[in-house]
């Protein structure tokens, strides 16, 4: 176990920087998830930990040792990748055995470590099996079970499980939760899918093009978006976003309107963050929206998803800004319905023309 | 078991019903032989029908000119001669001698090569240096073994370049001489094949999935262990393949002995190919020839199928 820092972490690929300076630190036994959309840099950030990549700039350290110029094998990592990466002409246990017969471990102990993975991870059974022979579980399976027999100070994992069917993928999900706990060890860990960051995460990384937007516990996130992105980024279905224009502040309250918006009266922020005249941008959560017979929002549906414990409604306002919500699974709503919306005031997030939270 | 089961269970069987699905069976059949049966006899008529002819010659005692009525038969009297004459037997040999050779660079040099550009294979270095090690596959044998037998001679560049280096003791008639002529043969060979089996084995680690020696790097590995655990593994289908074709290249080769050597000097770098062909044309004894040419399909069956049966073995 380690803790683990970046500092002004820099990545080109000749002119095309694509990690742009990322500080980060990472508490020892802390579970971090990177989430961003393809290209945004998640995996490579990872690789740059792991020391695959040579980083163009800055500092990593690993348990308060400066790691830039180390070797992989020496860092204290290990890796569960997508692919598994598992040697294929190996048996579980040689591949779960591999990195400790290349450290030279005798065998005895080596098949004790062996035996404790498989243990943790049921995988007993298999140990004699080949690759060839696993289904993708299994194989995620063998390849965590590779990372753990060589105790590693921090743990990484690239998307270890967009190869697996929906119902094995929360399985699993709840399987790394549960490891976590019992390893106790700094884990990090990239996703694009937010339910995964969302659900493992006691700390969550998104970023974009390279740089963080935001850090924080996932719920931290999810309420208090720091920027528009983040907003749409993180929560699903995706926050509304709806554009408009402080029409009065008076006191503690704002006045909003707009071509999108009907005139919404919602507390004002603290300080003097809001003026009349200020371009920004309305947050809704579907899931803050409920159908109330004089809501200030009026939907006319065009498409309806019944989950059975939720429906999500979309459609569009009457200015032809489009909205999503999500109603109780039994609401009596139907297609080419026109429904009133409303919202707890306090559950409305305002971005600014930057697109900031304010 | 259910009571649908116990109904079924207890029924008695009806006669099978033998309607559509014969009937399908039997077109498939036919559709089979349709496709099959053209190529089946071309393949009999150019490699079945030849190899029958070739054992039936080989029984014979036959000049190759007269009628083949007029033949003698000789039984197994002609095989006898190939497994017990002592220059025939060298011969053999030199064939085996000639597979180390035209095995065993191509393979180590196209795995070492490989595993140098395995990183810059999309690179212009790497396509570079698979053009130009390719390069002698394309060049025909007999001009690869008139080039070859230029620089081998005794004012020739290998000559030339020993002298450059200080090693004048070294020179020699390389083709000419009884101890260095059939390593010498043996060098053109590796030549020509190095190419194959780079370009075979550069193809072949491509498909290495590039996250195993990022894996055996985390895991510990260094540079040997990646060759030796994650490269060497994934590559031995290709190898097999490369040391299947170049065992039956040497075995089987004719071309490139010929325009270098001639078989020469005596008979150290006669090979079965070219003694088969001396034996049927110059000396007209095609039972012997036939006899020879049966012998040398057997051994190189007898290297071939093993490495084919092992390949196969692993992959199951």
């Amino acid at each position: 176990m380690a803790d683990l820092k970046l500092r002004d972490v820099r990545k080109s690929y000749g002119q095309t920087e694509v990690i742009k300076g990322v500080d980060l630190d990472i508490l020892d036994g802390e579970f971090v998830v990177f989430v961003g959309p393809s290209g945004c840099g998640k995996s490579t950030l990872l690789r740059l930990i792991a020391g695959l990549e040579d980083i163009t700039s800055g500092d990593i350290e690993i348990g308060g040792r400066l790691v830039n110029d180390v070797e992989p094998r020496d860092r204290g990592v290990a890796m569960v990748f997508q692919s598994y990466a598992l040697y294929p002409h190996m048996t579980v246990r040689e591949n779960v055995g591999f990195g400790l017969r290349l450290a030279k471990v005798p065998k005895a102990q080596r098949e004790q470590a062996v035996g404790e993975a498989a243990r943790i991870l049921q995988m007993e059974p298999l140990l004699d099996r080949k690759p060839a022979q696993l289904s993708g579980g299994q194989r995620q399976r063998v390849a965590i079970g590779r990372a753990i027999v060589r105790d590693p100070d921090v743990f990484l994992f690239d998307e270890p499980l967009s190869n697996l069917d929906a119902a094995l993928r929360m399985d699993m999900r709840a399987e790394l939760a549960g490891l976590h706990q019992q390893l106790d060890s700094t884990m990090i860990y990239v996703t694009h899918d937010q339910v995964e960051a969302m659900t493992l995460a006691d700390k969550i990384v998104v970023l974009k093009d390279g740089e963080v937007q935001q850090i924080g516990a996932p719920m931290e996130l999810y309420e208090h978006p720091a920027n528009l992105f983040v907003a749409g980024f993180i929560g699903a279905p995706k926050m509304n976003l709806l554009p408009g224009k402080v029409t009065a502040v008076d006191g503690h309250e704002a006045v909003l309107s707009g071509a999108d918006l009907p005139r919404l009266v919602l507390p004002a922020p603290e300080g003097d963050k809001l003026a009349a005249g200020d371009e920004i941008t309305l947050g809704l959560r579907p899931h803050d929206l409920k159908r109330m017979p004089d809501g200030p929002l009026e939907l006319h549906t065009d498409l309806l998803e019944r989950l059975g414990h939720e429906t999500v409604v979309a459609g569009h306002l009457p200015t032809g800004a489009r909205l999503t919500a999500v109603l109780d699974g039994r609401s009596p709503v139907a297609l080419d319905e026109t429904i009133r919306l409303g919202f707890e005031p306090s559950s409305a997030r305002l971005f600014d023309a930057g697109g900031r939270a304010i | 078991m259910t009571h649908l089961e116990n109904a079924t269970a207890g029924a008695p069987k009806a006669p099978a019903p033998r309607p559509a699905a014969t009937r399908r069976a039997r077109r498939r059949r036919r559709d089979a032989v349709m496709f099959i049966g053209p190529a089946f006899l071309i393949y009999a008529a150019f490699v079945i029908v030849p190899l029958g002819m070739s054992v039936y010659y080989s029984l014979l005692r036959w000049d190759g000119i007269g009628p083949i009525s007029g033949a003698t038969f000789y039984g197994l009297k002609n095989y006898i001669e190939v497994l017990t004459d002592d220059d025939l037997l060298q011969i053999i040999g030199n064939a085996f001698q000639l597979a180390a050779w035209f095995t065993i660079p191509p393979v180590v040099l196209g795995l070492a090569v490989a595993s140098a550009i395995r990183s810059q294979m999309a690179g212009r270095f790497g396509t570079a240096t698979r053009t130009i090690l390719f390069l002698p596959q394309v060049i025909p044998l007999v001009a690869a073994g008139i080039a070859w037998s230029w620089m081998y001679d005794r004012n020739g560049v290998v000559n030339q370049f020993l002298s450059l280096i200080g090693l004048e003791s070294w020179t020699r008639g390389w083709l000419g001489d009884f101890t260095y002529a059939l390593p010498a043969v043996g060098i053109i060979g590796a030549w020509v094949l190095l190419g194959l089996c780079t370009m075979l084995l550069v193809t072949g680690i491509a498909r290495i999935d590039g996250s195993l020696y990022e894996a055996a790097k985390l895991d510990g590995a260094r540079p040997r262990h990646e060759f030796r655990f994650v490269t060497l593994p994934g590559l031995k289908n290709e190898i097999g393949i490369c040391v299947t074709v170049t065992i039956i290249q040497a075995l089987s080769s004719f071309d490139i002995v010929y325009v270098a050597t001639a078989g020469g000097p005596g008979i150290e770098t006669t090979v079965p190919g070219l003694e088969i062909y001396r034996l049927a044309f110059a000396h007209r004894q095609v039972g012997l020839a036939s006899a020879l040419a049966i012998v040398l399909m057997i051994l190189v069956l007898a290297c071939v199928l093993p490495i084919q049966w092992a390949l196969r073995e692993r992959k199951q």
